[in-house]
């Protein structure tokens, strides 16, 4: 089993500490929610762990190995992907493209268009063309592709209505059981929590809750509490 | 052909490579001092001035990735400035600034229009212009590599992010580009004034030709090119007006800049 670990990370952008002296873990197989309010530094944080950014302290671990410096690149290369906030495919490239990036085999690619079946009858589209929902399951499909060990995903959710994103969850589920450890970041806070293993919740740069995913989402006035910066 | 160039560079690595000429000016005079000091045969001194001209772009290549990979276009081909006015530098302190005794690998006309005699050299530079177009293009629509550059130049960070080696194909588009420049500096210095500042200046028309494309369109630019030599061919034919002969892509700029603007304003009008 793999694990994702971190050790006090703070993230500074520009003015000063977004977010300060995170610690969590994620395990291979499970997904971990982090939510929380507009500006929490979610987004920070994920960048610092596929190193978009540095963190200005701390220590960040895949498998017991610290990332240090490591270029964005070879963390991509050992399995951590990051699948950032917004729609990001390659407009110009086919759907089809955008899957061999990552895939490498025609195999490969096969099994995306099993795994994702929809996307096959627009295989030969424009992804910049498609649909915000289908445009973020070429994303997921691409990342599965690529065969990854942790999966962050930022805001898979953003601009789409519930009910396309509802579609997308159990494809997040179901990679997931195929052994990839998620870390979910998500502004529908209910949905992420019910296929959540754990929960972080951020607030105002800190962690103000850390554990069970079911829990929380069964106590609103927790999750109030969490969410105004109340003391974890 | 450099337009062409510039614009792989524009689309691929995010940069009007100023310094393009340049490289390819060093390689080629490098090339000439091998043939006229060491003896060396003509051919072999070319294809190791193809890879000085490859080397240096690399380099420069090299440190915009390195350093500047975040940067805007604009600051990126400010840089390649530097470059441009080091090699010109460099090229007087090593071989002096009087024009080079290229020989030349291509001589003699290859046949004539209505009185107009076309060159072996406007032959080959034509042809190579259109082989390197199409070349690009398949390898840009047909491959990995070409599937991975234009990735790269749509989303750069993202493609990193996929574990696309964004540094080691931009490097690889530097050399490549940076290759060619120097073989058509070889191509066409013994047929035109090839001292160190006007071979660097070649860029002025290949910018000029590149930008009838947008520096995007491989097809378009190879077309600005052909127009721009028939252009100041034409001119050149003409007595009273020969000496323009040499203004013609800064007209062609800034008649062209001019056009783009009106335009603009014509849609903001509306
Ligand atoms: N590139 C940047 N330069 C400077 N400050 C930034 C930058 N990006 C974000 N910030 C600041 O960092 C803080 C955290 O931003 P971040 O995007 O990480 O939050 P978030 O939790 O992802 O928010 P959201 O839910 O809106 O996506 C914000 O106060 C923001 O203004
Ligand atoms: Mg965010």
């Amino acid at each position: 089993m793999s694990t994702l670990k971190l050790d006090n990370v703070t993230v500074s952008r520009g003015a000063g500490p977004v977010i300060r002296d995170v610690s969590l873990r994620v395990d291979s197989g499970s997904i971990t929610a982090l939510v929380g309010p507009n500006g929490a530094g979610k987004t920070s944080l994920l960048e610092s762990i596929s190193g978009v950014i540095d963190p200005s302290s701390g220590d960040i671990r895949l498998d017991d190995e610290p990332l240090g410096k490591l270029s964005r690149v070879k963390r991509a290369r050992r399995g951590l992907v990051h699948i950032e906030q917004g729609r990001a495919v390659f407009p110009s490239l086919t759907v089809e493209e955008n899957i061999r990036l990552t895939a490498r085999t025609q195999a490969g690619v096969d099994e995306a268009f099993d795994r994702f079946p929809e996307l096959a009858k627009r295989r030969g589209n424009a992804s910049g063309l498609l649909s915000g929902g289908e445009q973020q399951m070429v994303v997921l499909a691409r990342a599965f592709a690529s065969r990854p060990r942790f999966l962050l995903i930022d805001e898979m959710s953003l601009g789409l209505a519930p009910v396309v994103f509802m579609r997308l969850l159990p494809m997040i589920e179901q990679i997931s059981k195929d052994g990839v450890g998620v870390l979910l970041v998500e502004q529908f806070t209910h949905l992420a929590l019910g296929v959540a293993d754990t929960a972080v919740v951020a607030a105002s740069g800190r962690v103000t809750y850390q554990g069970d995913a079911a829990t929380l989402k069964n106590s609103p006035e927790l999750l109030h509490r969490a969410y105004l910066g109340g003391a974890p | 052909m450099l337009a062409v160039c510039l614009t792989l560079m524009a689309r691929l690595v995010r940069v009007v490579n100023f310094s393009q000429a340049a490289t390819g000016m060093f390689g080629g005079f490098v090339a000439v001092w091998l043939v006229s000091n060491a003896g060396m045969p003509v051919w072999l001194a070319t294809v190791i001035g193809i890879l000085i001209g490859g080397a240096l772009s690399a380099i420069i290549g090299w440190i915009i990735a390195t350093w500047l990979a975040e940067a805007d276009t604009s600051t990126r081909s400010a840089v390649t400035v530097g470059p441009l006015l080091l090699l010109i530098s460099l090229s007087f302190i090593l071989f002096g600034n009087k024009p080079q005794p290229f020989r030349p690998i291509l001589a003699g006309p290859a046949f004539s229009v209505g009185g107009v005699v076309v060159s072996q050299v406007t032959v080959v530079t034509v042809v190579l212009a259109i082989v390197v177009a199409v070349g690009c293009r398949i390898i840009l629509a047909k491959t990995s590599a070409g599937t991975q550059l234009r990735a790269l130049s749509e989303r750069p960070t993202t493609a990193e992010l996929l574990g696309i080696p964004a540094k080691l194909l931009s490097v690889g588009v530097w050399t490549v580009t940076g290759m060619i420049s120097a073989l058509v500096v070889s191509i066409v210095a013994p047929s035109q004034s090839n001292d160190a500042t006007s071979l660097a200046m070649l860029i002025v028309p290949a910018a000029a030709a590149a930008l009838l494309g947008g520096f995007r369109r491989l097809d378009l630019a190879v077309v600005g090119g052909l127009a721009l030599g028939i252009l100041q061919g034409l001119v050149a034919q003409i007595d009273q007006i020969s000496f323009v002969r040499n203004f013609v892509p800064f007209l062609f700029i800034v008649g062209f800049l001019l056009w783009l603007q009106r335009k603009e304003v014509w849609d903001a009008s509306r």
